[in-house]
């Protein structure tokens, strides 16, 4: 289900759902939900399955139940666009929590904060806690270990047999962690590892740490 | 009133004057056009078949209209469909010459996505009498408003080359704007045009509708012209230097020197795109002497420089063309004398095609050279050259129940005017594609377009048509009017970039796919330049000149082709061939000697008894390779169908890949093949069950619900062209295809990806027909030290693989790890 992590010595578990628990602080990091994203599509005339709109609501009821935190972090890129009828379903789930919810907005998030205040939602540009850095996009700043989202990370594995799959993951490189994309109709980018980074695949049910293997370059078959 | 022998001697006054004579199925298509008949024509480019047609349209005003020659009746009197808007100009000059020499005062016009906005406006103020046009802008033609009015007079449609457009979604489209205009216009003829397809019977059935009157009044003319064609293959001087994989070719680059010399314009067709950058690079790098003498036509280039090429052609200015499919159709090209094909064409109709470029008049004879571009393809040269002499052609599969372009016709027809259902389903029910559309099927889909499901849901806020009083179907929101009239259409590629220099100059289009690999600094070679990749911005890649040299070359993915069933008949009986008796061998196989001892030595040559097997194990992994020489399409069936029944033997995982003589199952482990021929693994019982689940564990129905998805609006591709993102709308219809798989299974366009699959990428029946010959045969398994001959284009196939997986995938990825690339 989780997968644990040290970071500036404080302790976090990585939950196959994209969100990441910081156990000290009981905080719930979460991004890229992209919530009203299925109501926007058909708004405009594409039939996305209506029933995929209960999904990403599932899965936060999931990972919030796991974890019980004090505090929800959305790492921005909450809702895709203008607000629909999703919004409403999102009032619901946001009074039936009782904690704190905070919104580091992110480039997609262009409802206006009155709508989120109104809900007792605060909204910021970004979160520092005391050796952290919370922002949307990826950011490098002397000191600070950055948390962010907005990529949609995902990563390649190859093996014997000419196989590959790939995951969305948890990208760690020294000083950043880039979280995978929470929302269920959301796709992703796949990234090339890097030396010393750390990768972490999302599978359906458990996040698993990636070996990663250095080689030459791709290797091509001569007769 | 212009009686008919009036009529006829007007016509061939004409033809007198242009010292011609008309031939039979011209005077034969004239006769039954002004008897008032539907009908499907057979006639080859380059005979005279524009004229069969073109007349009888002008001989029918001159009937209605007596005094043709002082006043002119205006409105739309005929519609001429091409598939390719490349060819509109040439139509339009032959239309233009009969109008003009017969003194009627009737106009002529062009509407076609090149067409300007300007004209599109003057048009729909004024129609031409005679209007060439593409499938997609006759279906935009339906999405104007009061569209009635411009059809109610209109007195023919002519779908030419319609054997390109058949087998495709562009078929279908026709077949939906037909249905519509057939009754709007009272006095309509239907007739096609197409070259010689092995269906010609279903050809017409297909454009005329399965159980109309306008089929029953129909005829359908051959044009009968009996054209020599001369094939000569090009083979390598030294077989033990030639290349047993590869699909470009160029180690017989010299030996196209010599024949392009000896004759006034040769053209050089190629498969791809990409394999004619290369090709037009190649030869000019190694003879700059042929430097504005040669030149390049494609698909991608900008309007502007194909048409000079054309027109370079015909004035004899050019002695070389290396071009694609591009230049298969329409335009006469008298000069070209001879017809280079490099690399397999996959079909017979297709090769006869090209070599009719050629020799392009009458009476004259038409040569096609065939060059190899690796070594076991000289089978298939030989096999091409029986095809030919046994005039072997395929058909052409027509699409049925074609959800998608029925979804996008109806929209089309929901923002002009709006449509009443009862009226619509009693014409769509008499095309050949919705024939078997059930009245539960069409209230599905009416749900669909009205609510995007089946049942009205709380919260829900799709929008598309709606639902007046009267029961009409209309769309009122003109967002979803405009996003539809951009998305109209049924080819669907990858999404295009328009590439232009920074300073502006539209140099083509290029997949997203490629410019995707490069970075800012890159030099690639596109549309015979060398270009300095700059940035993409807004849909455009910009990019500059540049002189470095480099080797990468744009690239498109394109569709694959396969062999048709008679063309994989004959490819095996060549190969059996290179176990007979020299004197009893072609040439080609004859020349194939060294390979085939090479390839007994390593493993066998299998005769028409034997079925043979090959495993061998390389730093890869395990390879299990299979000979059906049955064609791709049906080694991609038959490899998953026999990939999945071995994984249920135990847990595995495959790479497929497939060509059109076998197929490979590669592995990290190695197969019994003694476990896979006790369990009778290529049985054909439950053939259907045992695909579809196979088809669950690969990605082919997933690559085909994404046409169905951009066809049917679900996804939108934005306007290149015009630079208008609809970013905030776009989704890859990857994504779309899991959500569908997880919450609507049962949703008909979802459902439609797979039986696609089905009928047209994996050829279900023919795979049971193979699976019985197989069954016929002895199994032959050989144990192999190492890669064979046969076995190297398979094994060597990195780009279009397939994949199959029993395994767990936590199982899977402990074996497995992220690659990190060492500068």
């Amino acid at each position: 289900m989780t997968h644990p992590i040290q970071l500036h010595g404080q302790s976090f578990q990585m939950h196959f759902s994209g969100a990441l628990f910081w156990i000290e602080k009981s905080l719930l990091l979460i991004s890229d939900v992209h919530l009203g994203k299925v109501s926007h599509f058909r708004k405009y005339g594409a039939a996305v399955p209506q029933a995929a709109v209960q999904k990403n609501f599932e899965m936060m009821d999931t990972s919030v139940d796991f974890f019980k935190p004090k505090t929800i972090v959305f790492m921005g890129d909450l809702f895709h666009s203008s607000l629909n009828n999703e919004w409403v379903l999102f009032e619901e789930w946001v009074r039936s929590k009782s904690v704190e919810i905070i919104l580091v907005r992110g480039n997609h998030d262009i409802i206006s904060p009155l709508k989120y205040e109104g809900l007792g939602v605060k909204v910021i540009q970004e979160l520092i806690l005391d050796s952290f850095l919370l922002t949307h996009h990826p950011e490098e700043r002397d000191g600070l270990f950055n948390f962010s989202g907005h990529i949609h990370p995902a990563i390649r594995l190859s093996g014997l047999g000419r196989q590959s799959v790939r995951f969305p993951c948890f990208y760690k490189t020294d000083n950043q962690m880039i979280l995978p994309a929470f929302g269920n109709f959301t796709g992703s980018h796949t990234l090339e590892p890097c030396t010393g980074c750390e990768v972490f695949a999302v599978l359906v049910d458990a996040v698993v740490p990636v070996p990663i293997k250095e080689v030459k370059k791709k290797r091509f078959n001569q007769k | 009133m212009t009686t008919r022998e009036e009529l006829f001697n007007i016509a061939e006054n004409w033809f007198q004057e242009q010292e011609w004579k008309p031939f039979k199925f011209q005077k034969d298509t004239w006769k039954a056009f002004l008897q008032g008949k539907n009908g499907l024509l057979n006639a080859p480019t380059g005979s005279g078949k524009t004229y069969a047609l073109w007349f009888p349209i002008v001989l029918n005003y001159i009937k209605k209209n007596p005094n043709y020659k002082t006043k002119h009746t205006k409105g739309l009197k005929a519609i001429w469909i091409t598939p390719l808007r490349a060819l509109s100009q040439e139509i339009k000059l032959s239309a233009e010459r009969v109008t003009v020499d017969l003194g009627t005062q009737m106009t002529v016009g062009i509407r076609s996505g090149d067409t300007t906005t300007n004209e599109r406006s003057q048009q729909k103020k004024q129609m031409p009498d005679l209007l060439i046009t593409t499938p997609e802008s006759l279906q935009l033609l339906l999405a104007t408003k009061g569209y009635d009015k411009i059809f109610k007079d209109c007195s023919a449609i002519v779908v030419d080359e319609w054997h390109e457009i058949l087998g495709t979604k562009r078929g279908v489209q026709m077949e939906l704007a037909l249905s519509r205009i057939k009754t709007i216009s009272k006095e309509l003829r239907i007739w096609g045009i197409s070259a010689t397809i092995g269906n010609l019977e279903q050809a017409r059935d297909v454009l005329l509708g399965q159980e109309s009157g306008a089929l029953k009044n129909s005829v359908l003319i051959k044009a009968n012209i009996n054209k020599k064609i001369t094939v000569k293959s090009i083979i390598p001087k030294k077989m033990e230097a030639f290349p047993w994989r590869g699909h470009l070719g160029l180690h017989l680059l010299e030996e196209v020197i010599p024949i392009i010399n000896n004759s006034k314009t040769t053209l050089l067709f190629t498969n791809t795109r990409s394999q004619c950058e290369i090709w037009f690079q190649k030869i000019l790098e190694k003879h700059p002497e042929y430097a504005g003498e040669m030149a390049m036509h494609h698909g991608s280039i900008n309007k502007e420089t194909r048409v000079w090429v054309e027109n370079a052609i015909r004035n004899e200015k050019l002695k070389a063309v290396v071009c694609t499919s591009s230049l298969d159709l329409g335009v006469d090209f008298a000069p070209v004398e001879t017809v280079i094909q490099i690399g397999g064409p996959k079909g017979v109709a297709r090769f006869l095609q090209r070599a009719g470029r050629s020799g392009h008049r009458p009476g004259k004879e038409s040569v096609i050279y065939f060059l190899p571009t690796h070594a076991i393809e000289l089978i298939e040269a030989s096999a091409l050259q029986k095809a030919v002499k046994q005039n072997t052609v395929e058909d052409r599969l027509p699409y049925l129940n074609s959800y998608d372009v029925l979804l996008q016709y109806l929209t089309t027809l929901a923002i002009s005017d709006g449509f009443y259902p009862n009226e619509i389903y009693q014409e769509i029910k008499q095309t050949f594609c919705y024939q078997t559309l059930t009245e539960n099927r069409w209230q599905w889909l009416l749900n669909f377009l009205v609510m995007g499901s089946q049942s009205l849901q709380s919260y829900d806020e799709y929008k598309k048509v709606e639902v007046e009083d009267d029961g009409k179907f209309i769309v009122n929101n003109r967002g979803v009017a405009m996003r539809h009239r951009f998305q109209i259409g049924t080819i669907v590629g990858d999404v295009n970039l328009a590439v232009k220099y920074q300073k502006g100059g539209y140099i083509g289009s290029i997949e997203e796919f490629f410019i995707s690999k490069l970075n800012r600094g890159d030099v690639f070679t596109f549309a015979g330049r060398n270009l300095e990749f700059i940035r993409i911005k807004e849909m455009t890649v910009q990019v500059k000149n540049s002189i470095k040299k480099t080797n990468k070359i744009s690239s498109w993915m394109g569709s694959r082709l396969t062999l048709s069933a008679q063309m994989s008949e004959l490819l095996r009986n060549e190969l059996y061939s290179s176990s007979e008796p020299k004197e009893n061998q072609s040439i080609e196989i004859r020349s194939l000697a060294p390979l085939f001892e090479r390839q007994r030595r390593e493993s066998m040559v299998p005769k028409p008894s034997e079925f043979l097997i090959e495993t061998f194990k390389t730093r890869d992994g395990y390879h299990h390779i299979f000979y059906p020489f049955e064609g791709r399409f049906v080694h991609e069936a038959m490899g998953s169908l026999l990939g999945y029944r071995i994984s249920l033997l135990s847990p595995i995982t495959f790479s497929l890949a497939f060509n059109d003589y076998g197929f490979e199952l590669l592995s990290d482990q190695a197969i019994d093949i003694q476990q896979v021929l006790d369990n009778n693994l290529f049985s054909t019982e439950y053939l259907l069950d045992d695909l579809q689940k196979s088809l669950n564990s690969t990605e082919m129905a997933r690559r085909k619900f994404r046409d169905v998805a951009i066809i049917s609006g679900m996804v939108f591709t934005g306007y290149p062209k015009k630079g208008i993102k609809m970013k905030h709308l776009q989704s890859s219809s990857q994504l779309l295809f899991d959500v569908f798989r997880d919450y609507e299974p049962d949703n008909l366009l979802f459902q439609q990806a797979f039986t696609e699959t089905f009928e047209h990428q994996l050829e279900t029946g023919r795979l049971r027909l193979s699976l019985e010959r197989i069954a016929t045969q002895e199994m032959v398994w050989k144990e192999c030290e190492k890669a064979t001959p046969f076995s190297f284009p398979l094994i060597t196939d990195r780009m279009s693989r397939e994949k199959l997986s029993s395994e767990k995938l936590a199982d899977r990825i402990k074996k497995m790890a992220a690659l990190l690339m060492k500068k």
